[in-house]
């Protein structure tokens, strides 16, 4: 009874920052949970009868739990999170809006993830890739948003701070056009016929990651790389650039992924030239990044979550660079339809917002919670283990892909090309143990530090270093 | 509050600008984009539409696709946009773990599928496709109803031009049309001047010879290498093609073969040169095209839909012992 009252309390507090805490708590529990379904799907991928006769997992149920399980878990969740603690310190305010409504936020999420994850177990699917959940949590997905963004924005324009920093616009974007494009991509609100299913899907589809993900992400390091750094932000016009860019040119790229199929030419068209045209705002935004930086690179060292940051830099360095390439109409023509794709897409919401994700919680669970991080140690073996799976992941996914694609191109029959993958795909599950092992030392390492009743009070330094 | 009515006039304008991308590349399509349904396009039945039902919720589309791209040499007809009008929701995928599933219809036969759903491995040795033995016999059936019309129009279509001699020789309707507008109506190329002939002859070397062989015999030196050998022009057959079925033939390609669409890389006048050098060709003595005796397809007993041979049925009616008399390269 006791323990009950307690969690009542912890789960629906007005605190402050106790949103913040609890979303990042749970969306830890589904980075594993997450994480443990894609390495299931993914020795599938090596050894097809290691489930046999289970319809629940079986890969057409695992992917779509996978694939959710990070996005709308994981990774969405912490990136509330996040924001619930960067927006009221940066809009100069002690809390929240409504703390109390950022917990209800949290515990409607828990169970839209919970439900929306037993519905896909069993089948219950839209059948869209990344748009799979069923109309009622497609609801429940809206009115999380919409609660997040209303208390993100009304904390900002109850806030003392009238000039806004570049990471609030960032912030305010996303909650601004994630809704948008969540109306549009699920069929629970719009419908289209045939052929504009699939473009008002694949908007989605895409969009998810550049108008969320990608905005949510660049918005958590343009405040954490000069916290960390001690520099000043090397240019706010730079970071305004970078801002408006990408809401201009993210938008229409979705029909790159349907590319060869026969959609309009236009659209094509246009979705080629704006994820080209993606390279500017990613350039002006790393080059912010890496200026920020300048001279503070060998903190790394020792700082945890710098480090995190800057391997997060860099591999969105790799990815946006990899995207726009891949997208262009003759790269496209070989690389499409094959595991390169696949490589790519863990490469930026892996190695690219999961790593921003992780230094900012490494930062933040210290600052809200009082508590020193539990063990450097563990922190350092989260690190290599997650940096070396992605490494090996991208390469053997990137090999996979190129023979696979090399098999299409030449009309090879799937038979014989598909047996030439088997060692990749094998070293692509050891590295997803590698990274499902790395994320269980996070959840320990975290779970320990916020529950533990032994701790060190935080290292209190003015230029925020050293908290791990 | 001068620097929020800013904030607030800067916010509006992203919005309207962002509204208006989305509008154009999310919702315009839908009212814009509307092909009329194609005589591939299936309307499926209840016992098919279920099945698609199963084939979405196993989460088949993660692995299959339902398109056939320009590139994929060996997946059969091309797919139009019109083929997908009553296809919603989609289920076009964008990776293939395995095959492309638009034309597998007809390809195996349903107790084929059912031992290949229930162990894969039984009849695809080192396919990673999982089991799904877990499906009642129920939906097994439904699944299979499903896939047996995957691209079976598309192929049926195909067949029927196929098995109708005249079509042999005359292309589809719309590109007589299409021919009529550009060389009747708009005169871009003379094909019986022996200019065009000419601009043709070198179009032909860049791009054709590689395969047709220099004087178009089918020898080309990559011919060697191709199970489907290039087509022969000198076969008297061809002496029966109209200018608009060589137009056709280089635009359209020949599907089930290496043989491009060159539209995709050539301007009509370009095409129209060729088609007018290709009609100069010499022949060299065969059976003329008059001469061949055509059965049609349902005299021909249980044939294989995918059987090549079906194209050569004077071979099997016995009139002829060479089977590479249409297209084939063989001397």
């Amino acid at each position: 009874m006791q323990f009950l009252t307690t969690f009542w309390h912890a789960v629906y507090s007005d605190e402050p920052f106790s949103a913040s805490r609890n979303f990042l708590i749970s969306a830890i529990l589904w980075l594993v949970v997450g994480t443990t379904l894609g390495l299931t799907a993914g020795a599938l991928m090596t050894w097809p009868d290691l489930i046999h006769g289970i319809a629940e997992l079986s890969f057409g149920r695992l992917r779509p739990l996978h694939i959710h399980g990070v996005l709308i878990g994981w990774l969405s969740m912490a990136y509330v999170g996040c924001m619930f603690y960067l927006v009221p310190i940066l809009s100069g305010r002690k809390s929240l809006w409504n703390e109390r409504l950022g917990n209800l936020t949290v515990i409607a999420w828990n169970i839209l993830m919970v439900g929306g994850g037993i519905s896909l177990a069993q089948g219950h699917t839209e059948a869209r890739e990344y748009a799979e959940l069923l109309g009622i949590w497609d609801w429940a997905v809206m009115a999380g948003l919409l609660m997040a963004g209303l208390n993100v924005y009304m904390t900002v324009l109850t806030g003392k701070e009238k000039k806004w920093y570049v990471s609030i616009w960032y912030f305010l974007g996303a909650l601004f056009w994630f809704p948008i494009v969540y109306v549009i991509g699920n069929r629970t609100f719009v419908q289209f016929e045939g052929l504009n299913d699939a473009i008002a899907g694949w908007f989605y589809g895409h969009n998810i990651l550049g108008m969320w993900f990608t905005v949510g992400g660049v918005g958590i390091l343009y405040y954490l790389l000069p916290k960390f750094s001690g520099n000043p932000l090397y240019s706010h016009t730079l970071s305004m650039i970078g801002f408006w860019t990408i809401g201009m040119f993210y938008a229409p790229t979705g029909t790159h992924h349907v590319l060869q199929s026969p959609v309009p030419e236009w659209l094509k068209a246009i979705a080629v030239i704006s994820s080209v045209f993606l390279l500017v705002p990613v350039l002006t935004v790393l080059t912010n990044f890496f200026m920020t930086l300048k001279g503070k690179w060998s903190l790394a060292a020792d700082h945890i979550p710098m480090r995190f940051a800057i391997a997060a830099g860099i591999a969105y360095l790799l990815t946006c660079i990899q995207g726009p390439f891949q997208a262009t109409r003759a790269i496209n023509w070989y690389l499409h339809f094959s595991n390169w794709v696949v490589g790519h897409a863990h490469l930026a919401l892996l190695a690219t917002f999961s790593f921003i994700v992780f230094a900012a919680i490494y930062f933040i669970i210290p600052k809200i919670t009082g508590r020193k991080i539990y063990s450097k140690r563990l922190a350092v073996w989260h690190f290599w283990l997650t940096l070396i799976g992605w490494i090996v992941m991208l390469v053997s996914l990137t090999i996979a892909g190129l023979i696979q694609a090399a098999g299409w191109h030449f009309a090879v029959p799937v038979d014989q090309w598909a047996i030439e993958m088997e060692p990749y795909m094998f070293v692509r599950f050891l590295s997803g143990l590698l990274i499902v092992f790395g994320q269980i030392l996070f959840m320990v390492n975290i779970y320990k530090t916020v529950f533990s009743k032994n701790f060190e009070p935080a290292p209190v330094s003015p230029s925020g270093i050293a908290y791990v | 509050m001068e620097q929020r009515l800013n904030y607030l006039i800067a916010g509006t304008f992203v919005a309207l600008i962002f509204l208006t991308i989305i509008f154009v590349t999310a919702v315009l399509p839908a009212t814009t984009f509307q092909p009329e349904a194609t005589p591939a396009a299936t309307v499926y039945t209840a016992q098919e539409l279920r099945g698609r039902n199963i084939y979405r919720r196993e989460g088949c589309f993660y692995c299959h696709s339902q398109f056939t791209r320009y590139q994929d040499r060996e997946s059969g007809e091309m797919v139009k946009a019109g083929d997908y009008v009553y296809e919603t929701p989609h289920v076009l995928g964008t990776e293939r773990t395995g095959p492309d599933l638009s034309n597998i219809g007809g390809k195996y036969s349903d107790g084929w599928h059912k031992a290949h759903h229930i162990n894969p491995r039984t009849v695809k040795p080192g396919s990673i496709m999982p089991s799904f033995s877990y499906l009642s016999d129920h939906d097994m059936e439904d699944l299979i109803s499903y896939l047996q019309t995957l691209g079976r129009k598309r192929e049926d279509v195909a067949r029927d031009r196929e098995h109708d001699p005249i079509s042999w020789l005359e292309p589809p309707q719309e590109y007589r049309d299409r021919y009529h507008k550009i060389v009747v109506e708009e005169k871009v190329a003379d094909v019986n001047a022996s200019a065009a002939a000419n601009s043709g002859y070198g179009i032909f070397v860049q791009n054709c010879a590689g395969c047709h062989g220099i004087n178009g015999r089918g020898n080309g030196p990559t011919s060697s290498s191709m199970a489907k050998k290039p087509a022969n022009f000198s076969r008297p057959f061809y002496q029966a093609y109209s200018d608009q079925m060589w137009f056709w033939r280089v635009a359209e390609g020949v599907p089930g073969t290496r043989m491009p669409r060159w539209e995709k890389s050539l301007s009509d006048e370009d095409m129209l040169y060729l088609v007018a050098f290709l009609k100069t060709l010499p022949v060299s003595g065969e059976v003329p095209a008059g001469e061949i005796e055509v059965t049609t397809f349902n005299q021909i007993e249980n044939p294989t839909r995918f059987d090549h041979n079906y194209r050569f049925i004077e071979v099997l009616n016995g009139t002829h012992d060479d089977p590479y008399v249409y297209g084939g390269g063989r001397e």
